[in-house]
């Protein structure tokens, strides 16, 4: 129920941002891939595309946007649902719409342009997926645009954040079977998010050392996750002195993926870029640094349980 | 006297090419401290374009100089950063992650 960006280029006569303020986060999105190119089945460009912008406040983007929507904080779950329920053909009570900061009249038009589209997409940013309903919201969203197929082709896809956190969940799935919050304790992976995933095994005092690989949680996690990151072994891999690597016990600088080593980063929409790096530097990459770590580690003798179970130290 | 208000932190240009720059730069500290708010709502607070205010929830508090901007009336929208952490829960609700946006916050002026 997703496609490449490739494809919203060349098909997408109606775009929908929810929750996402491209004009800032994604700068090059509305250029290369959404509303301004030309496409093979949209010759027009721009005259032949719908944006429309769902927000709780009118960003930057709504500036590009043909339909501006601001929907009332903390009601993008409801408003999603009602949607269904027009796209459904179902009564809706006009009250249950304002209650949203909408009017039916609003609703109804952008659920008649979601059938009358010919290949619809609805892109959805952090203000859908973590705010308030979380999962619930992204669900919701994702469930409208695969009921959307019933008239039309019509996609979703997440306008994912800053650096590879794409090509983190893809490789970890290619090799895991699992995205994230990943448990390899038992020698098999285990899935669980809210208990295997980092910030809750930070904040719960879960884990009692912490290899950080291209992030700086000091300065984007919760306070008491870095303040257990302070107070435990910390070793951060990063070409740059960050908030984590100050609280880290080593920090290993490492080369710029991209500039001074090579690598791969996956795109929003999962398609892999290789990298080529235009100069040479001093430090090893990230990938150089672990192999030696692995290596040294096994040379070390197996770590065995004390048969009484008592725990050294 | 505090008054309450919804956070909501975000991402913007300029604090994302700040990123690249240096975290560690006066340009970064000025961004992810700076609090856009309705003009009305800061008359009501009785606070003026530049004046610091404590922003506090459940897990903490920080301090950020206030601007007036284009937002609804009782938001607050600041740049993530480490101010945003301390007021950031660490509850993902099951999910892996933070509730990032939409926060019940305390305002006052300091």
């Amino acid at each position: 129920m997703s496609c490449t960006l490739g494809e919203v280029k060349n098909r997408a006569d109606l775009i929908i941002y929810w929750g996402g303020n491209p004009a800032e986060c994604h700068p090059r999105h509305f250029t290369k891939y959404t509303i301004m190119q030309k496409g093979k089945y949209v010759p027009n460009g721009r005259k032949g595309r719908t944006m429309v912008l769902v927000d709780i406040r009118e960003t930057p983007s709504a500036k590009a946007a043909d339909i501006f929507l601001q929907v009332r904080p903390g009601k993008d779950f409801e408003v999603l649902t009602l949607l269904r329920a027009i796209v459904k053909g179902q009564r809706i009570d006009p009250r249950a719409a304002a209650e949203t900061g909408l009017t039916l009249e609003q609703l109804t038009d952008l659920a008649d342009r979601m059938k009358r589209a010919k290949f619809g997409v609805l892109f959805f940013g952090m203000g859908l997926s973590m705010t308030r309903g979380k999962h619930m919201n992204s669900a919701a969203a994702l469930t409208l645009a695969a009921e959307l197929n019933a008239f039309t082709k019509f996609v979703a896809m997440p306008m994912r954040g800053h650096g590879n956190v794409t090509g983190a969940d893809v490789v970890l799935r290619y090799t895991t079977g699992y995205p994230f919050g990943i448990n390899l304790c038992r020698g098999y992976p285990r899935f669980n998010p809210g208990e295997f995933s980092s910030v809750d095994l930070l904040v719960r005092g879960d884990v009692d050392a912490t290899l950080v690989l291209g992030a700086d949680p000091g300065a984007t996690m919760p306070q008491p996750a870095i303040d257990h990151l302070a107070r435990t072994p910390t070793i951060v891999l990063d070409p740059k002195v960050t908030h984590t690597s100050r609280l880290a016990r080593v920090h290993i600088t490492t080369a710029a993926t991209g500039i001074t080593a090579p690598g791969t980063v996956y795109r929003m929409d999962e398609v892999p870029l290789p990298l080529r790096p235009p100069l040479k530097g001093p430090y090893p990459s990230d990938e150089e640094v672990l192999r030696r770590i692995i290596a040294a580690v096994r040379k070390k003798p197996a770590w065995e349980p004390d048969p009484a179970g008592v725990m050294a130290g | 006297m505090a008054a309450r208000f919804l956070l909501i932190p975000g991402r913007t240009s300029k604090q994302g090419q700040q990123v690249n720059v240096g975290k560690d730069e006066p340009a970064y500290e000025a961004i992810v401290t700076t609090l856009t708010m309705h003009a009305d709502d800061m008359a009501e607070l009785g606070v003026e374009a530049g004046a610091s205010l404590r922003v506090r929830t459940e897990t903490g508090e920080a301090v950020f100089r206030c601007q007036p901007g284009n937002i609804p009336r009782g938001l607050l929208f600041v740049p993530y950063g480490p101010p945003t952490c301390r007021l950031m829960g660490g509850d993902t609700d099951g999910t892996g992650m933070p509730t990032s946006k939409g926060w019940d916050v305390e305002v006052e002026p300091v």
